[in-house]
């Protein structure tokens, strides 16, 4: 089994391509739409089952985001919170049984390579770079929101000459983030996949299964990493400056 | 950006994604989001509420029973002060019975005394008179003869005086 850096190409619609995390992608969005559905339909002032759990997690993201963005962090919630759950759902799903391992042998550019059906989402650098740069032009747009326009532009362009040295570099690291943001994800999860098939090439029982608890921790740490850092990007850039 | 291809990076791809994204955003915010937090919001008033009112069924329990304890209170120095009321009126009652009584058997007392007094009087003079005829009578068979006017008096004083 290899695992390829580009993911693989099931079928095509018009001009998007249907690849293997495009299609786990939907499968994702579909998981935590049904789930939202079945808990938001009936909600309960004594909660009860998933109700508990769902309340759970949000209440604790939501904590979190107003202890840090206080009276954003109603602007800034639904973003942080579909972030994590997005990627948490998407790291956890791909740890299932049937991801790389089940699909067809296609012929591609005259040799035979195998095409599986499901990938990890984050194993591809598509998946997370949009996450990435929705993530970072986000904070521009609520920066621009909460400071209004010339504030913002400020932060960039200056007539003094040192803040304008230091506004290239804010400008240098805006840049920054988006590939940090959206390497460390995909590192991360990719890693984790050549991990778990090395392992599992090595000898397929028992053996991986430490790994995927790893995967599992890790799986849940990049989504947490990511929308906490999402979080404090925010919450720093419309931060109003005083000089 | 070479090396965007080489990790197989598409715009078409980031687009996809990206819409995927908002409309998972969408979703979740819609049947998710705003449900609980409106829910645990909701919660936390009726909490907070409650809780309220706890408080305040205590103070008015407390309120009652203080109420209870001063009304109690209120109505034993009550009772006693009619006990008291009625003691003092009963007695007075008795003793105007008494010296009314008194004043009564008091009269009735003089009353028989001044009647018996009376009636001895009586009783002296009857028996005066009685005397007096008997002792005319009795000088008249001594003497033989009837003694009248000055005689007969003199007589008669005489004889009663030695009486």
């Amino acid at each position: 089994m290899e695992i390829t850096l580009i993911a693989e190409q099931l079928g095509r619609v018009g001009p998007l391509p249907i690849t293997n995390t495009m299609l786990v992608s939907w499968m994702v969005t579909a998981v935590l739409a049904v789930f939202a559905l079945l808990v938001g339909r009936n909600l309960k002032l004594v909660p009860a089952g998933m109700q508990n759990f769902a309340e759970f997690i949000i209440e604790a993201v939501y904590q979190m985001t107003e202890d840090i963005a206080q009276s954003r962090a109603k602007v800034f919630f639904p973003y942080l919170m579909t972030f994590f759950l997005f990627i948490i759902t998407a790291n956890w799903l791909g740890l299932l049984p049937g991801f790389g391992t089940i699909g067809v042998n296609e012929i591609h550019e005259g040799k035979e390579v195998f095409v599986p059906f499901f990938r990890s989402i984050n194993s591809d650098l598509n998946m997370t770079l949009s996450l990435a740069l929705i993530s970072v032009i986000l904070t521009h747009i609520f920066a621009v929101k909460y400071l209004g326009i010339l504030d913002y532009l400020k932060r960039w362009v200056s007539l003094n000459p040192i803040f304008l040295f230091v506004g290239i570099l804010e400008i240098v690291s805006e840049f920054t983030k988006v590939v940090s943001l959206s390497f460390r994800l995909f590192g991360n999860i990719f890693a984790g996949e050549i991990v778990l098939s090395t392992m599992a090439a090595i000898f397929a029982f028992v053996l991986p299964l430490p790994f995927y608890f790893l995967e599992t921790i890790v799986g849940f740490v990049q989504a947490a990493v990511f929308m906490m850092l999402t979080l404090v990007f925010m919450s720093l850039l419309s931060e109003k400056h005083t000089e | 950006m070479d090396f965007l291809n080489d990790f197989g990076v598409k715009p078409v791809l980031l687009a996809a994604q990206a819409v995927n994204f908002f409309i998972l955003l969408f979703i979740l915010k819609k049947f998710l989001y705003k449900p609980i937090l409106g829910m645990l919001e909701k919660r936390k008033g009726v909490i907070a509420e409650s809780m309220k009112n706890a408080e305040e069924i205590e103070k008015k329990l407390q309120k009652i029973s203080e109420e209870r304890e001063e009304a109690l209170r209120k109505a034993g120095k009550e009772a006693e002060e009619v006990i008291k009321e009625a003691t003092q009126a009963a007695g007075q009652i008795i003793n105007e019975a008494h010296v009314k009584a008194g004043e009564d058997i008091k009269k009735m007392i003089a009353k028989s005394e001044e009647a018996m007094k009376r009636e001895r009087e009586k009783l002296h003079q009857e028996v005066r008179e009685e005397i007096s005829n008997l002792v005319v009578l009795a000088m008249q068979k001594v003497t033989g003869k009837v003694i009248y006017g000055k005689d007969q008096k003199d007589l008669i004083d005489k004889s009663i005086k030695e009486l």
